[in-house]
Protein backbone atom coordinates (compact mmCIF):
# COMPACT_ATOMS: atom_id res chain seq x y z
CA UNK A 1 0.00 0.00 0.00
CA UNK A 2 1.62 3.67 -0.81
CA UNK A 3 1.88 6.47 1.96
CA UNK A 4 -0.73 8.98 0.99
CA UNK A 5 -0.46 12.78 2.03
CA UNK A 6 -2.87 13.26 4.78
CA UNK A 7 -4.84 15.93 4.51
CA UNK A 8 -4.25 18.51 7.59
CA UNK A 9 -7.78 19.07 7.90
CA UNK A 10 -8.65 14.94 8.03
CA UNK A 11 -10.51 14.04 11.00
CA UNK A 12 -11.81 10.68 11.02
CA UNK A 13 -13.44 9.14 14.28
CA UNK A 14 -14.64 5.03 14.42
CA UNK A 15 -16.22 3.51 16.76
CA UNK A 16 -16.78 0.04 16.44
CA UNK A 17 -18.44 -1.30 19.77
CA UNK A 18 -18.28 -5.44 19.58
CA UNK A 19 -16.93 -6.03 16.41
CA UNK A 20 -18.96 -9.11 15.11
CA UNK A 21 -17.73 -11.94 13.48
CA UNK A 22 -15.17 -12.53 16.13
CA UNK A 23 -14.84 -15.32 19.11
CA UNK A 24 -16.28 -12.38 22.16
CA UNK A 25 -15.87 -8.97 22.59
CA UNK A 26 -13.91 -6.11 21.43
CA UNK A 27 -13.83 -2.44 20.49
CA UNK A 28 -11.85 -0.73 18.21
CA UNK A 29 -11.32 2.98 18.75
CA UNK A 30 -9.50 5.37 16.36
CA UNK A 31 -9.70 8.91 16.82
CA UNK A 32 -8.14 11.10 13.76
CA UNK A 33 -8.14 14.45 14.61
CA UNK A 34 -6.80 17.43 11.89
CA UNK A 35 -4.73 14.84 10.54
CA UNK A 36 -2.98 13.79 13.64
CA UNK A 37 -3.41 10.24 14.90
CA UNK A 38 -4.74 10.66 18.66
CA UNK A 39 -6.17 7.23 19.40
CA UNK A 40 -5.64 3.61 17.68
CA UNK A 41 -7.05 1.19 20.31
CA UNK A 42 -8.11 -2.79 20.09
CA UNK A 43 -9.82 -2.58 23.49
CA UNK A 44 -10.71 -5.87 25.56
CA UNK A 45 -13.38 -4.87 27.63
CA UNK A 46 -14.61 -9.10 28.75
CA UNK A 47 -14.07 -9.43 32.44
CA UNK A 48 -10.64 -11.90 32.62
CA UNK A 49 -11.20 -15.19 33.08
CA UNK A 50 -9.92 -16.75 36.04
CA UNK A 51 -8.61 -20.51 34.54
CA UNK A 52 -5.50 -20.43 36.38
CA UNK A 53 -6.94 -19.95 39.28
CA UNK A 54 -9.38 -22.69 38.53
CA UNK A 55 -6.88 -25.07 37.81
CA UNK A 56 -5.36 -24.26 41.45
CA UNK A 57 -5.91 -27.87 44.00
CA UNK A 58 -7.27 -29.96 41.10
CA UNK A 59 -6.00 -33.47 41.08
CA UNK A 60 -3.42 -32.52 37.73
CA UNK A 61 -5.34 -35.39 35.94
CA UNK A 62 -8.55 -32.88 35.48
CA UNK A 63 -6.51 -30.04 34.20
CA UNK A 64 -6.80 -31.33 30.30
CA UNK A 65 -10.50 -31.42 31.12
CA UNK A 66 -10.90 -28.45 32.73
CA UNK A 67 -8.82 -26.89 30.08
CA UNK A 68 -10.74 -28.44 27.27
CA UNK A 69 -13.58 -26.29 28.62
CA UNK A 70 -11.73 -22.59 27.87
CA UNK A 71 -12.85 -22.86 24.55
CA UNK A 72 -15.43 -24.23 22.21
CA UNK A 73 -13.35 -23.92 18.83
CA UNK A 74 -9.75 -24.96 20.78
CA UNK A 75 -10.84 -27.75 23.16
CA UNK A 76 -8.49 -29.95 21.65
CA UNK A 77 -5.62 -27.30 21.40
CA UNK A 78 -6.09 -26.37 25.00
CA UNK A 79 -6.21 -30.18 26.06
CA UNK A 80 -3.88 -30.85 23.84
CA UNK A 81 -1.31 -28.39 25.42
CA UNK A 82 -2.40 -29.39 28.92
CA UNK A 83 -1.17 -32.89 28.43
CA UNK A 84 1.86 -31.73 26.63
CA UNK A 85 2.79 -30.10 30.08
CA UNK A 86 1.53 -32.55 32.33
CA UNK A 87 3.81 -35.21 30.59
CA UNK A 88 6.39 -33.07 29.95
CA UNK A 89 6.30 -32.36 34.07
CA UNK A 90 5.59 -36.28 35.11
CA UNK A 91 8.30 -37.97 32.64
CA UNK A 92 5.60 -39.41 30.57
CA UNK A 93 6.46 -40.95 27.26
CA UNK A 94 3.57 -41.71 24.77
CA UNK A 95 3.27 -44.59 22.13
CA UNK A 96 3.96 -44.16 18.82
CA UNK A 97 0.28 -44.89 18.39
CA UNK A 98 -0.61 -42.21 20.83
CA UNK A 99 1.16 -39.53 19.02
CA UNK A 100 -0.40 -40.30 15.56
CA UNK A 101 -4.11 -40.01 16.87
CA UNK A 102 -3.29 -36.88 18.90
CA UNK A 103 -1.97 -35.51 15.82
CA UNK A 104 -5.05 -36.69 13.86
CA UNK A 105 -7.40 -35.19 16.09
CA UNK A 106 -5.73 -31.76 15.97
CA UNK A 107 -5.71 -31.56 12.27
CA UNK A 108 -9.34 -32.29 12.85
CA UNK A 109 -9.46 -29.07 14.99
CA UNK A 110 -7.67 -27.15 12.73
CA UNK A 111 -9.95 -27.91 10.19
CA UNK A 112 -13.02 -27.06 12.24
CA UNK A 113 -11.34 -23.89 13.13
CA UNK A 114 -9.89 -22.24 9.77
CA UNK A 115 -13.35 -23.48 7.88
CA UNK A 116 -15.40 -21.59 10.39
CA UNK A 117 -13.41 -18.73 9.87
CA UNK A 118 -12.34 -18.62 5.85
CA UNK A 119 -16.17 -19.30 5.48
CA UNK A 120 -18.33 -18.27 8.16
CA UNK A 121 -16.34 -15.08 9.74
CA UNK A 122 -13.98 -13.62 6.21
CA UNK A 123 -16.20 -14.81 3.02
CA UNK A 124 -19.19 -12.50 3.68
CA UNK A 125 -17.00 -9.30 3.73
CA UNK A 126 -16.11 -10.44 0.15
CA UNK A 127 -19.24 -11.56 -0.94
CA UNK A 128 -20.72 -7.58 0.27
CA UNK A 129 -22.75 -10.03 2.85
CA UNK A 130 -23.15 -8.67 6.02
CA UNK A 131 -22.75 -12.44 7.83
CA UNK A 132 -23.10 -15.84 7.05
CA UNK A 133 -27.00 -15.81 6.84
CA UNK A 134 -27.57 -13.55 3.76
CA UNK A 135 -24.14 -15.42 2.29
CA UNK A 136 -26.40 -18.63 3.01
CA UNK A 137 -29.27 -17.02 1.31
CA UNK A 138 -27.20 -15.55 -1.81
CA UNK A 139 -24.27 -18.63 -2.25
CA UNK A 140 -26.11 -21.78 -0.66
CA UNK A 141 -23.33 -24.02 -1.82
CA UNK A 142 -20.76 -22.42 -1.05
CA UNK A 143 -22.16 -22.25 3.39
CA UNK A 144 -23.23 -25.90 2.27
CA UNK A 145 -19.83 -26.46 1.47
CA UNK A 146 -18.27 -24.90 4.72
CA UNK A 147 -20.42 -27.04 6.62
CA UNK A 148 -19.72 -30.30 5.19
CA UNK A 149 -16.22 -29.51 5.58
CA UNK A 150 -17.22 -28.69 9.56
CA UNK A 151 -18.88 -32.11 9.56
CA UNK A 152 -16.55 -33.86 8.46
CA UNK A 153 -13.82 -32.56 10.94
CA UNK A 154 -15.94 -32.49 13.75
CA UNK A 155 -16.51 -36.05 13.08
CA UNK A 156 -12.68 -36.99 12.64
CA UNK A 157 -12.46 -35.32 16.61
CA UNK A 158 -15.08 -37.39 17.59
CA UNK A 159 -14.23 -40.53 16.09
CA UNK A 160 -10.64 -39.93 17.98
CA UNK A 161 -11.47 -37.47 21.26
CA UNK A 162 -14.67 -39.71 22.08
CA UNK A 163 -17.03 -36.41 21.88
CA UNK A 164 -17.27 -33.57 19.43
CA UNK A 165 -17.15 -30.12 20.93
CA UNK A 166 -14.64 -31.15 23.98
CA UNK A 167 -13.45 -34.52 24.13
CA UNK A 168 -12.97 -36.98 26.77
CA UNK A 169 -10.61 -39.82 25.34
CA UNK A 170 -7.38 -38.26 25.72
CA UNK A 171 -5.42 -38.77 28.97
CA UNK A 172 -2.04 -38.28 30.36
CA UNK A 173 0.14 -40.88 28.78
CA UNK A 174 -2.39 -41.79 26.33
CA UNK A 175 -6.41 -42.40 25.25
CA UNK A 176 -8.77 -43.86 27.64
CA UNK A 177 -10.39 -45.06 24.35
CA UNK A 178 -9.26 -46.43 20.99
CA UNK A 179 -10.59 -45.90 17.82
CA UNK A 180 -12.19 -49.02 15.81
CA UNK A 181 -10.10 -50.13 12.88
CA UNK A 182 -12.76 -49.96 10.82
CA UNK A 183 -13.67 -46.07 12.69
CA UNK A 184 -10.33 -45.20 10.93
CA UNK A 185 -11.35 -46.70 7.18
CA UNK A 186 -14.49 -44.52 7.34
CA UNK A 187 -12.80 -41.50 8.25
CA UNK A 188 -9.89 -41.77 5.51
CA UNK A 189 -13.16 -42.28 3.03
CA UNK A 190 -14.65 -39.00 4.40
CA UNK A 191 -11.46 -37.16 4.03
CA UNK A 192 -10.36 -38.47 0.66
CA UNK A 193 -14.43 -37.00 -0.27
CA UNK A 194 -13.24 -34.03 1.14
CA UNK A 195 -10.68 -33.15 -1.24
CA UNK A 196 -12.91 -32.01 -3.86
CA UNK A 197 -14.74 -29.69 -1.04
CA UNK A 198 -11.00 -28.57 -0.31
CA UNK A 199 -9.56 -27.60 -4.57
CA UNK A 200 -13.39 -25.92 -4.31
CA UNK A 201 -11.95 -23.54 -1.25
CA UNK A 202 -8.54 -22.91 -2.93
CA UNK A 203 -10.62 -21.71 -6.11
CA UNK A 204 -13.10 -19.57 -4.03
CA UNK A 205 -10.21 -17.97 -2.41
CA UNK A 206 -7.61 -17.65 -5.50
CA UNK A 207 -10.91 -15.63 -6.84
CA UNK A 208 -11.08 -13.17 -4.18
CA UNK A 209 -8.92 -9.95 -3.83
CA UNK A 210 -7.52 -9.24 -0.38
CA UNK A 211 -6.70 -5.62 0.72
CA UNK A 212 -3.19 -4.41 -0.41
CA UNK A 213 -1.09 -3.81 2.81
CA UNK A 214 1.88 -4.56 4.11
CA UNK A 215 3.82 -4.44 7.79
CA UNK A 216 6.87 -6.01 8.81
CA UNK A 217 7.18 -7.65 12.61
CA UNK A 218 8.25 -10.56 13.79
CA UNK A 219 6.21 -13.70 13.24
CA UNK A 220 6.64 -16.43 15.67
CA UNK A 221 6.08 -19.68 15.76
CA UNK A 222 6.79 -23.46 16.71
CA UNK A 223 9.23 -25.50 14.58
CA UNK A 224 9.98 -29.53 14.67
CA UNK A 225 12.89 -30.85 12.12
CA UNK A 226 10.78 -33.53 10.17
CA UNK A 227 7.24 -31.82 9.86
CA UNK A 228 4.54 -29.01 9.43
CA UNK A 229 4.79 -28.17 13.44
CA UNK A 230 1.47 -28.22 15.52
CA UNK A 231 2.15 -30.23 18.64
CA UNK A 232 5.40 -29.17 20.27
CA UNK A 233 9.03 -28.11 18.73
CA UNK A 234 11.38 -25.20 18.79
CA UNK A 235 10.15 -21.47 19.36
CA UNK A 236 11.45 -19.99 16.34
CA UNK A 237 11.25 -16.49 15.26
CA UNK A 238 11.62 -14.89 11.31
CA UNK A 239 13.94 -12.53 13.32
CA UNK A 240 16.58 -15.95 13.44
CA UNK A 241 16.40 -16.67 17.26
CA UNK A 242 15.26 -20.24 18.51
CA UNK A 243 14.04 -21.32 22.03
CA UNK A 244 12.97 -24.26 24.16
CA UNK A 245 9.46 -24.01 24.90
CA UNK A 246 10.28 -23.91 28.40
CA UNK A 247 11.83 -20.00 27.91
CA UNK A 248 8.63 -19.07 26.77
CA UNK A 249 8.37 -16.27 29.08
CA UNK A 250 11.34 -14.62 26.92
CA UNK A 251 9.13 -14.48 24.07
CA UNK A 252 5.78 -13.64 25.49
CA UNK A 253 6.79 -10.99 27.87
CA UNK A 254 3.14 -10.48 29.01
CA UNK A 255 2.40 -6.60 30.18
CA UNK A 256 -0.32 -5.15 31.41
CA UNK A 257 -2.60 -2.64 28.97
CA UNK A 258 -4.52 0.07 30.55
CA UNK A 259 -7.50 -0.14 27.91
CA UNK A 260 -7.36 -4.05 27.79
CA UNK A 261 -8.49 -6.65 30.30
CA UNK A 262 -6.22 -9.14 28.12
CA UNK A 263 -2.20 -8.92 28.47
CA UNK A 264 -0.09 -7.50 25.57
CA UNK A 265 3.33 -9.26 24.31
CA UNK A 266 6.41 -8.67 22.87
CA UNK A 267 9.90 -9.94 21.98
CA UNK A 268 12.86 -9.03 20.24
CA UNK A 269 10.10 -5.75 18.13
CA UNK A 270 7.53 -3.78 19.99
CA UNK A 271 4.88 -6.60 18.70
CA UNK A 272 5.10 -9.77 17.14
CA UNK A 273 2.46 -12.22 15.20
CA UNK A 274 1.57 -15.62 15.79
CA UNK A 275 -0.87 -17.78 13.44
CA UNK A 276 -1.59 -19.41 10.15
CA UNK A 277 0.46 -16.58 8.34
CA UNK A 278 3.54 -16.83 10.88
CA UNK A 279 3.33 -21.08 10.55
CA UNK A 280 3.38 -20.31 7.22
CA UNK A 281 6.37 -17.77 7.09
CA UNK A 282 8.25 -19.83 9.99
CA UNK A 283 7.48 -23.58 8.28
CA UNK A 284 6.42 -23.14 4.52
CA UNK A 285 9.24 -25.70 3.75
CA UNK A 286 7.29 -28.50 5.72
CA UNK A 287 4.08 -27.72 4.08
CA UNK A 288 2.72 -30.96 2.34
CA UNK A 289 3.90 -30.44 -1.48
CA UNK A 290 -0.01 -29.96 -2.30
CA UNK A 291 -0.70 -27.18 0.25
CA UNK A 292 2.55 -25.69 -1.26
CA UNK A 293 0.66 -25.99 -4.82
CA UNK A 294 -2.11 -24.03 -3.35
CA UNK A 295 -0.03 -21.84 -1.70
CA UNK A 296 1.61 -21.36 -5.21
CA UNK A 297 -1.55 -20.70 -6.58
CA UNK A 298 -2.72 -18.67 -3.96
CA UNK A 299 0.19 -16.06 -4.39
CA UNK A 300 1.55 -16.49 -0.87
CA UNK A 301 4.67 -16.12 -0.41
CA UNK A 302 7.43 -16.39 2.04
CA UNK A 303 8.15 -13.79 4.43
CA UNK A 304 4.47 -12.20 3.63
CA UNK A 305 4.04 -9.57 5.24
CA UNK A 306 0.34 -8.95 4.94
CA UNK A 307 -2.07 -9.53 7.77
CA UNK A 308 -5.10 -9.95 5.97
CA UNK A 309 -3.12 -12.68 4.39
CA UNK A 310 -3.57 -15.13 7.57
CA UNK A 311 -6.76 -15.88 6.14
CA UNK A 312 -5.13 -17.10 3.17
CA UNK A 313 -2.33 -19.24 5.07
CA UNK A 314 -5.44 -20.87 6.66
CA UNK A 315 -6.72 -21.85 3.87
CA UNK A 316 -3.22 -23.63 2.67
CA UNK A 317 -3.48 -25.47 6.32
CA UNK A 318 -6.81 -26.42 5.28
CA UNK A 319 -5.11 -28.38 2.09
CA UNK A 320 -2.08 -29.77 4.69
CA UNK A 321 -4.43 -30.92 7.41
CA UNK A 322 -6.84 -32.49 5.01
CA UNK A 323 -3.59 -34.75 3.44
CA UNK A 324 -1.86 -35.20 6.64
CA UNK A 325 -4.74 -36.29 8.30
CA UNK A 326 -5.13 -39.02 5.43
CA UNK A 327 -1.38 -39.63 5.82
CA UNK A 328 -1.54 -40.25 9.47
CA UNK A 329 -4.71 -42.50 8.89
CA UNK A 330 -2.57 -44.65 6.54
CA UNK A 331 0.34 -44.97 9.24
CA UNK A 332 -2.41 -46.37 11.57
CA UNK A 333 -4.36 -48.17 9.50
CA UNK A 334 -1.14 -49.84 8.34
CA UNK A 335 0.19 -50.98 12.21
CA UNK A 336 -3.66 -52.01 13.19
CA UNK A 337 -4.98 -50.49 16.07
CA UNK A 338 -3.18 -52.20 19.15
CA UNK A 339 -4.74 -51.91 23.06
CA UNK A 340 -2.33 -50.06 24.81
CA UNK A 341 -1.70 -50.30 28.99
CA UNK A 342 -1.35 -46.71 29.77
CA UNK A 343 2.12 -45.87 31.39
CA UNK A 344 2.38 -45.84 35.37
CA UNK A 345 2.93 -42.19 36.67
CA UNK A 346 5.14 -41.68 39.53
CA UNK A 347 3.09 -38.53 41.47
CA UNK A 348 5.89 -36.13 42.45
CA UNK A 349 6.68 -32.16 42.46
CA UNK A 350 7.34 -31.42 39.47
CA UNK A 351 6.65 -28.62 36.95
CA UNK A 352 6.42 -28.54 33.07
CA UNK A 353 5.80 -26.43 29.82
CA UNK A 354 3.73 -27.64 26.86
CA UNK A 355 3.04 -25.73 23.89
CA UNK A 356 1.12 -26.27 20.50
CA UNK A 357 0.34 -24.44 17.29
CA UNK A 358 -3.56 -23.82 17.71
CA UNK A 359 -5.78 -22.58 15.06
CA UNK A 360 -4.90 -19.02 16.07
CA UNK A 361 -1.22 -19.38 16.94
CA UNK A 362 1.37 -20.71 19.63
CA UNK A 363 -0.77 -21.50 22.78
CA UNK A 364 1.25 -22.26 25.86
CA UNK A 365 0.44 -24.24 29.23
CA UNK A 366 2.84 -24.10 32.45
CA UNK A 367 2.03 -26.02 35.25
CA UNK A 368 3.64 -26.87 39.07
CA UNK A 369 2.19 -29.86 40.26
CA UNK A 370 2.76 -30.39 44.32
CA UNK A 371 3.99 -33.96 45.62
CA UNK A 372 0.21 -34.81 46.77
CA UNK A 373 -0.50 -34.76 42.80
CA UNK A 374 -2.44 -31.85 42.72
CA UNK A 375 -2.00 -28.31 40.30
CA UNK A 376 -0.05 -25.90 42.69
CA UNK A 377 0.87 -23.23 40.02
CA UNK A 378 -0.48 -22.89 36.38
CA UNK A 379 0.03 -20.12 33.35
CA UNK A 380 -1.90 -20.32 30.22
CA UNK A 381 -0.80 -18.06 27.54
CA UNK A 382 -3.46 -17.67 24.80
CA UNK A 383 -2.70 -16.71 21.25
CA UNK A 384 -5.00 -13.94 20.53
CA UNK A 385 -3.05 -12.17 23.64
CA UNK A 386 0.20 -12.31 21.64
CA UNK A 387 -1.31 -10.70 18.69
CA UNK A 388 -2.78 -7.70 20.29
CA UNK A 389 -0.16 -5.69 20.19
CA UNK A 390 0.49 -6.22 16.87
CA UNK A 391 -3.06 -5.44 15.71
CA UNK A 392 -2.61 -2.22 17.22
CA UNK A 393 0.67 -1.74 15.24
CA UNK A 394 -1.20 -2.89 12.33
CA UNK A 395 -4.11 -0.43 12.79
CA UNK A 396 -1.16 2.42 13.42
CA UNK A 397 0.24 1.82 10.53
CA UNK A 398 -2.76 1.07 8.11
CA UNK A 399 -4.97 4.28 9.41
CA UNK A 400 -2.84 7.27 8.22
CA UNK A 401 -2.76 5.52 4.62
CA UNK A 402 -6.32 5.09 4.28
CA UNK A 403 -7.32 8.65 5.61
CA UNK A 404 -8.93 9.59 2.24
CA UNK A 405 -11.46 6.97 2.14
CA UNK A 406 -15.13 7.30 3.40
CA UNK A 407 -15.82 6.73 6.46
CA UNK A 408 -17.67 3.36 6.14
CA UNK A 409 -14.54 1.91 4.36
CA UNK A 410 -12.48 2.51 6.85
CA UNK A 411 -14.03 1.10 9.03
CA UNK A 412 -14.58 -1.91 7.40
CA UNK A 413 -11.01 -1.79 6.67
CA UNK A 414 -10.25 -2.12 10.02
CA UNK A 415 -12.75 -4.88 11.31
CA UNK A 416 -11.27 -6.78 8.30
CA UNK A 417 -8.08 -6.61 9.51
CA UNK A 418 -8.92 -7.22 13.05
CA UNK A 419 -10.93 -10.35 11.95
CA UNK A 420 -8.01 -11.60 9.89
CA UNK A 421 -6.05 -12.49 13.14
CA UNK A 422 -9.14 -14.38 14.04
CA UNK A 423 -8.97 -13.28 17.38
CA UNK A 424 -10.43 -15.21 19.79
CA UNK A 425 -10.88 -12.24 22.46
CA UNK A 426 -12.96 -14.79 25.15
CA UNK A 427 -9.94 -16.74 25.66
CA UNK A 428 -7.48 -13.72 25.34
CA UNK A 429 -8.60 -12.72 28.84
CA UNK A 430 -7.09 -14.45 30.68
CA UNK A 431 -11.19 -12.09 27.78
CA UNK A 432 -11.75 -9.01 24.04
CA UNK A 433 -14.46 -6.99 22.25
CA UNK A 434 -13.51 -4.69 19.31
CA UNK A 435 -14.14 -0.69 19.10
CA UNK A 436 -14.39 2.81 16.26
CA UNK A 437 -14.31 5.99 17.92
CA UNK B 1 -26.64 -38.87 9.82
CA UNK B 2 -28.92 -39.50 13.15
CA UNK B 3 -30.17 -43.02 13.72
CA UNK B 4 -32.37 -41.39 16.98
CA UNK B 5 -34.84 -39.39 15.70
CA UNK B 6 -34.96 -37.10 18.74
CA UNK B 7 -32.17 -34.62 20.02
CA UNK B 8 -31.23 -33.33 23.59
CA UNK B 9 -28.89 -30.70 23.59
CA UNK B 10 -27.31 -29.20 26.54
CA UNK B 11 -25.52 -26.17 25.88
CA UNK B 12 -23.35 -24.04 27.92
CA UNK B 13 -20.27 -24.10 29.87
CA UNK B 14 -19.94 -25.20 33.05
CA UNK B 15 -16.92 -23.48 34.55
CA UNK B 16 -19.43 -19.93 34.35
CA UNK B 17 -21.33 -20.70 36.84
CA UNK B 18 -24.75 -21.60 36.13
CA UNK B 19 -24.06 -21.14 32.32
CA UNK B 20 -23.19 -25.03 33.06
CA UNK B 21 -27.26 -25.63 33.51
CA UNK B 22 -27.10 -27.09 29.87
CA UNK B 23 -24.52 -29.72 30.40
CA UNK B 24 -25.88 -30.37 34.29
CA UNK B 25 -29.58 -31.66 32.46
CA UNK B 26 -27.97 -33.46 29.72
CA UNK B 27 -26.01 -35.11 32.46
CA UNK B 28 -29.39 -35.96 34.53
CA UNK B 29 -31.45 -37.06 31.81
CA UNK B 30 -28.11 -39.37 30.83
CA UNK B 31 -28.18 -40.89 34.39
CA UNK B 32 -31.90 -41.17 34.43
CA UNK B 33 -32.69 -43.01 31.25
CA UNK B 34 -33.69 -41.29 28.21
CA UNK B 35 -36.35 -43.03 26.57
CA UNK B 36 -35.05 -45.25 23.43
CA UNK B 37 -35.07 -43.10 20.40
CA UNK B 38 -33.72 -40.40 21.88
CA UNK B 39 -30.07 -39.06 22.10
CA UNK B 40 -28.65 -37.23 24.75
CA UNK B 41 -25.67 -34.79 23.90
CA UNK B 42 -23.70 -32.46 26.46
CA UNK B 43 -22.61 -29.81 23.28
CA UNK B 44 -20.65 -27.48 25.42
CA UNK B 45 -19.67 -24.40 23.81
CA UNK B 46 -20.61 -25.50 20.18
CA UNK B 47 -22.16 -22.83 17.94
CA UNK B 48 -22.74 -22.98 14.12
CA UNK B 49 -22.01 -26.78 13.97
CA UNK B 50 -25.65 -27.14 16.02
CA UNK B 51 -26.80 -27.29 11.99
CA UNK B 52 -24.91 -30.14 11.36
CA UNK B 53 -25.77 -32.15 15.00
CA UNK B 54 -29.01 -31.63 14.92
CA UNK B 55 -29.27 -32.56 10.56
CA UNK B 56 -31.23 -35.80 10.43
CA UNK B 57 -33.40 -35.58 13.56
CA UNK B 58 -37.19 -35.04 13.82
CA UNK B 59 -36.96 -33.38 16.78
CA UNK B 60 -34.84 -31.56 18.55
CA UNK B 61 -34.44 -30.34 22.39
CA UNK B 62 -32.03 -27.95 23.40
CA UNK B 63 -31.48 -26.84 27.07
CA UNK B 64 -29.77 -23.79 27.38
CA UNK B 65 -29.43 -20.43 30.14
CA UNK B 66 -31.33 -18.04 29.22
CA UNK B 67 -31.24 -14.50 30.19
CA UNK B 68 -34.90 -13.63 30.02
CA UNK B 69 -35.24 -11.51 33.40
CA UNK B 70 -37.16 -14.18 35.28
CA UNK B 71 -36.21 -15.06 39.01
CA UNK B 72 -33.10 -17.42 39.12
CA UNK B 73 -33.84 -20.66 38.43
CA UNK B 74 -36.94 -20.23 36.69
CA UNK B 75 -37.53 -21.58 33.09
CA UNK B 76 -39.19 -21.51 30.10
CA UNK B 77 -40.27 -24.06 27.22
CA UNK B 78 -40.22 -22.11 24.54
CA UNK B 79 -40.13 -22.47 20.35
CA UNK B 80 -37.54 -20.03 17.98
CA UNK B 81 -40.31 -18.18 16.52
CA UNK B 82 -42.26 -17.14 19.95
CA UNK B 83 -38.90 -16.40 21.69
CA UNK B 84 -38.43 -13.66 18.08
CA UNK B 85 -42.04 -13.04 18.66
CA UNK B 86 -41.55 -12.11 22.10
CA UNK B 87 -37.88 -10.32 22.02
CA UNK B 88 -38.45 -8.34 18.62
CA UNK B 89 -35.59 -10.11 17.40
CA UNK B 90 -33.72 -13.52 17.85
CA UNK B 91 -30.86 -12.62 19.72
CA UNK B 92 -31.01 -12.05 23.59
CA UNK B 93 -33.02 -14.81 24.57
CA UNK B 94 -29.99 -17.27 25.28
CA UNK B 95 -26.41 -16.97 26.51
CA UNK B 96 -24.93 -18.75 23.44
CA UNK B 97 -27.16 -16.60 20.87
CA UNK B 98 -24.60 -15.81 18.18
CA UNK B 99 -23.76 -19.63 18.82
CA UNK B 100 -27.75 -20.50 18.82
CA UNK B 101 -29.54 -17.67 17.46
CA UNK B 102 -27.63 -18.07 14.68
CA UNK B 103 -27.42 -22.02 14.21
CA UNK B 104 -31.09 -21.49 14.41
CA UNK B 105 -30.95 -18.69 11.36
CA UNK B 106 -28.63 -20.26 9.33
CA UNK B 107 -30.86 -23.63 9.38
CA UNK B 108 -34.26 -22.21 8.55
CA UNK B 109 -31.98 -20.43 5.44
CA UNK B 110 -30.61 -23.64 3.96
CA UNK B 111 -34.01 -25.91 4.94
CA UNK B 112 -31.87 -27.65 7.65
CA UNK B 113 -34.07 -27.41 10.90
CA UNK B 114 -35.95 -30.17 12.42
CA UNK B 115 -39.41 -30.67 12.29
CA UNK B 116 -39.78 -29.39 16.33
CA UNK B 117 -37.26 -27.07 17.40
CA UNK B 118 -38.21 -26.66 21.34
CA UNK B 119 -36.03 -24.82 23.56
CA UNK B 120 -35.57 -24.92 27.33
CA UNK B 121 -34.47 -21.50 28.85
CA UNK B 122 -32.85 -21.50 32.47
CA UNK B 123 -32.65 -18.49 34.34
CA UNK B 124 -29.53 -18.16 35.87
CA UNK B 125 -28.46 -16.33 38.96
CA UNK B 126 -24.71 -16.11 38.07
CA UNK B 127 -22.27 -16.17 35.31
CA UNK B 128 -19.19 -15.88 37.44
CA UNK B 129 -16.05 -18.64 36.39
CA UNK B 130 -16.85 -21.17 38.72
CA UNK B 131 -17.63 -24.86 38.34
CA UNK B 132 -20.73 -25.36 39.92
CA UNK B 133 -24.19 -23.93 39.24
CA UNK B 134 -26.52 -21.56 41.79
CA UNK B 135 -28.66 -23.74 44.44
CA UNK B 136 -32.19 -21.81 42.54
CA UNK B 137 -30.51 -23.59 39.46
CA UNK B 138 -29.33 -27.00 41.17
CA UNK B 139 -33.06 -27.08 42.19
CA UNK B 140 -34.11 -26.61 38.75
CA UNK B 141 -32.23 -29.36 37.26
CA UNK B 142 -34.35 -32.26 38.01
CA UNK B 143 -37.44 -30.15 37.07
CA UNK B 144 -36.73 -29.48 33.69
CA UNK B 145 -35.49 -32.93 33.25
CA UNK B 146 -38.73 -34.21 34.12
CA UNK B 147 -40.30 -31.84 32.54
CA UNK B 148 -38.44 -32.81 29.44
CA UNK B 149 -38.97 -36.88 30.30
CA UNK B 150 -42.97 -36.19 29.71
CA UNK B 151 -42.47 -33.63 26.65
CA UNK B 152 -40.21 -36.21 25.18
CA UNK B 153 -43.35 -38.51 25.39
CA UNK B 154 -45.77 -36.36 23.92
CA UNK B 155 -47.00 -34.47 26.87
CA UNK B 156 -46.15 -30.74 27.92
CA UNK B 157 -47.72 -28.03 29.60
CA UNK B 158 -48.18 -24.66 27.18
CA UNK B 159 -45.15 -22.96 25.98
CA UNK B 160 -44.34 -20.94 28.44
CA UNK B 161 -46.10 -22.10 31.05
CA UNK B 162 -45.14 -24.88 33.47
Amino acid sequence: MTTRQIDPATSVAVDVHYLTRVEGHGNIVVDVQRGELKRCELQIVETPRFFEAMLRGRPYGEAPHISSRICGICSVGHQTTSLQALEAALGVQLSEQARLLRKLIFHGEILDSHVLHVYMLVAPDFFGAGSVLPLAASHPQVVLRALRMKKAAGDLCAAIGGRHTHPIAMCVGGFTHLPAQADLEKLRARLDAMRADVDATVELFQSLTLPDFERDTEYIALRQPDEYAFIGGTITSTDGRQLPITDYREVTNEYLNPHSTAKHARHQRDAYMVGALARFNVNHDRLHPRAQAAATALGLKPTCTNPYMNSIAQVIEIVHCVEDAIAKLDALLARGIQPETLPAIEVRACEGVGACEVPRGTLYHHYRIGDDGRIAGANCIIPTGQNLANIEADMRALVPSILDRAQDEIRLALEMLVRAYDPCISCATHMLDVQFE
Amino acid sequence: MATAETLVLGLGNPLRGDDGVGPAIAAWLQKHGAPPGVDVVDDGAAGIDLVSTWAGYRRVFIVDAANMARAPGEWVRFTPDTARLENGESSGMTLHNAGLADALALGATLGLLPEHVVIYGVQPARLDWSPELSAEVQAAVPAVGYALLQDIGGQHGKDSDH
